[in-house]
């Protein structure tokens, strides 16, 4: 039948395949183009990708009517110090699931992974108590507290560490290589691919949060970027159109360049993820 | 003694390890559970001095409240839209790029993930400019064949449909590498004896792709409902906050419309005491019986 030869063949998965690459493409090309275009060539031709008379001129409006600087720095911030807890207490876990025999050990392990299948909502109405109890309601302090500590970064670590040979530890303690010696020099450099890799999905998972800074957050000058977004989606739709694609970009921007510079240690991580 | 004494100096560096995370772990997230399960018990409005024990009240109420019933519908019809588009799909792409084309497939990997690490807040504002059933591309093209677009946002039933496309938006790709992965592990030349002897893609890929990579399979199964589910959120939000009349509220957004909007606290707590059993129980399930079937199927 040639229906059924066309589906075994190439072309036909091709030609899918592609279709799916443009769907996934388009919003951002979209995106790209419009905050590019005058308020009304953008709605009078929404639809093509390069704008007629380029102009900057929405991207001088975001900035000037918002407190744009101080919202990307907040972001920034955010990003940056949970990103290096998150680091830190995973590093540190794993190396003692990995290297040390303790009471309770598996039972933690399953504990820590487990996690990873509790319902935000579970935890925000008493989560939302505790910030607002050590007065950090409104400011990313209280946003960034109960995220210093993350199940897959200590799940992708651990899983990387066990590739280290056992007796590689053993020599070095043989050798007087204290404790913070063997962590510094020997399973770092090791591990260094997982730490980067599970550092840079951190930084962007902080970077894109939405749910719980929308419960925290109250005031502009205090936002991160995807709050700052939300303010342009309006039902009414109304003249902020071309606007509202500068800030996408503008929220998109940082993620995008960490993606094309560390493609291959993002793709590997996300993949390593879902193996046991 | 002096084995046991270093026996013991070790547990306790292994502990010193640990504490940072179990810290935060026990004060964010284990302590939080437990007060929530408590809330769940008490009939609160999350600021006054007082709470009133009321036992099983608010389960009852929630039993109660026909809404209850609907927004149980609407996440169950979350979870098949999902589990086609975000589990299905991906896994007989991952397959076909693994093991049909030869041309392109870094290309592919790179362009199909590139949307996971945009946000969905921008994933959900481009899609209502994209989708606006007046004025967007869509609609634009649908209008040149004739078409005009519903109002989805409006409309029972499709707006669920739509608000989970948007989600897959960000979420395919992610769940796409992971069974890429997963898939590739399948023994290469078991596939390519297949294909010479001619044997059909979709026998191919039920009868030996499937079974053969059923555990990262299972994985991506659940987690596509497990975080799914909260992915959703974000889109509900932004774009219907739950409406029309609870039409698109599934049980983590009306957790949380209950908790911040209408301050019920109770209720809120015992919804997500529910959701919680819920994904107990898939873990459990992932645990008890799945786990030996794949044991069962790989041997």
């Amino acid at each position: 039948m040639p229906v059924n030869k066309f589906i075994n063949g190439r072309l036909f998965w091709h030609i899918l395949l592609l279709l799916f690459s443009i769907m996934m493409l388009f919003p951002l090309l979209f995106a790209i183009s419009n905050s590019f275009k005058s308020l009304s060539e953008s709605y009078n031709n929404m639809l093509s990708l390069i704008p007629g008379n380029p102009t900057f001129s929405n991207y001088v409006t975001i900035f000037t009517t918002l407190p744009l600087f101080q919202i990307i720095l907040n972001t920034f911030i955010t990003a940056t110090i949970v990103t290096l807890f998150k680091l830190a207490t995973s590093y540190f876990a794993a190396y003692a699931f990995t290297f040390f025999k303790f009471r309770g050990e598996k039972l933690l392990y399953f504990l820590f992974v487990a996690t990873i299948f509790v319902p935000f909502t579970v935890m925000m109405i008493p989560n939302y108590l505790i910030i607002s109890k050590i007065g950090l309601l409104n400011n990313i302090y209280g946003v960034i507290l109960p995220q210093l500590c993350d199940a897959t970064g200590i799940f992708i670590i651990t899983q990387t560490m066990k590739t280290i040979p056992k007796s590689l530890i053993e020599v070095s303690k043989l050798d007087n290589v204290g404790t913070l010696g063997i962590l510094r020099d020997i399973v770092f450099p090791l591990t260094k691919p997982a730490i980067v890799s599970s550092g840079i999905m951190f930084f962007i998972n902080s970077w894109n949060e939405y749910v719980w800074p929308t419960l925290i957050l109250k005031d502009r000058i205090n936002f991160t970027l995807p709050l700052v977004l939300q303010m342009f989606i309006s039902s009414e739709g109304g003249t902020s159109f071309p606007l509202a694609m500068a800030i996408s970009m503008v929220t998109m921007i940082i993620p995008l360049i960490l993606y094309l510079f560390f493609q291959k240690y993002i793709l590997n991580t996300f993949s390593q993820s879902g193996i046991k | 003694m002096g084995k046991a004494l270093l026996i013991h100096k070790n547990q306790i560096i292994a502990y010193l390890f640990i504490v940072p995370s179990l810290v935060i772990f026990s004060l964010f997230l284990i302590w939080p559970g437990i007060y929530t399960i408590y809330l769940s018990f008490l009939n609160w409005n999350l600021i006054s001095p007082d709470k009133e024990f009321v036992g099983f009240g608010n389960y009852v109420a929630l039993f109660q409240d026909p809404n209850t019933y609907k927004i149980l519908i609407n996440t169950f019809a979350y979870i098949v839209i999902l589990l086609m588009l975000n589990c299905f799909l991906p896994y007989v792409l991952s397959f076909i790029l693994e093991y049909v084309i030869t041309k392109g497939k870094n290309f592919y990997k790179k362009v199909i993930f590139l949307p996971s690490i945009i946000s969905l807040v921008v994933g959900s504002m481009l899609y209502v400019w994209i989708l606006n059933p007046v004025s967007g591309p869509v609609a634009v093209l649908f209008k040149m064949l004739g078409i005009s677009l519903p109002f989805w946002s409006n409309t029972n039933g499709l707006v669920i449909v739509v608000l989970s496309l948007i989600t897959s938006w960000k979420v395919f790709g992610y769940n796409f590498i992971v069974l890429l992965a997963g898939v590739s592990n399948v023994p290469r030349g078991v596939i390519e004896a297949a294909r010479l002897d001619n044997i059909p893609l979709h026998k191919i890929f039920f009868q030996i792709v499937l079974p053969m990579s059923s555990a990262t399979g299972i994985y991506v199964f659940i987690m596509t409902i497990v975080q799914g589910l909260q992915y959703v959120f974000t889109p509900v939000s932004v774009i219907t906050q739950g409406g029309p009349n609870y039409a698109s509220s599934n049980l983590i957004y009306h957790s949380y419309q209950d908790a911040f909007v209408l301050y019920k606290t109770g209720q809120s707590a015992a919804l997500s005491t529910m959701t919680l059993l819920l994904f107990v129980l898939l873990l459990f399930l992932e645990f008890k019986f799945v786990e030996k079937r794949v044991y069962y199927a790989s041997k």
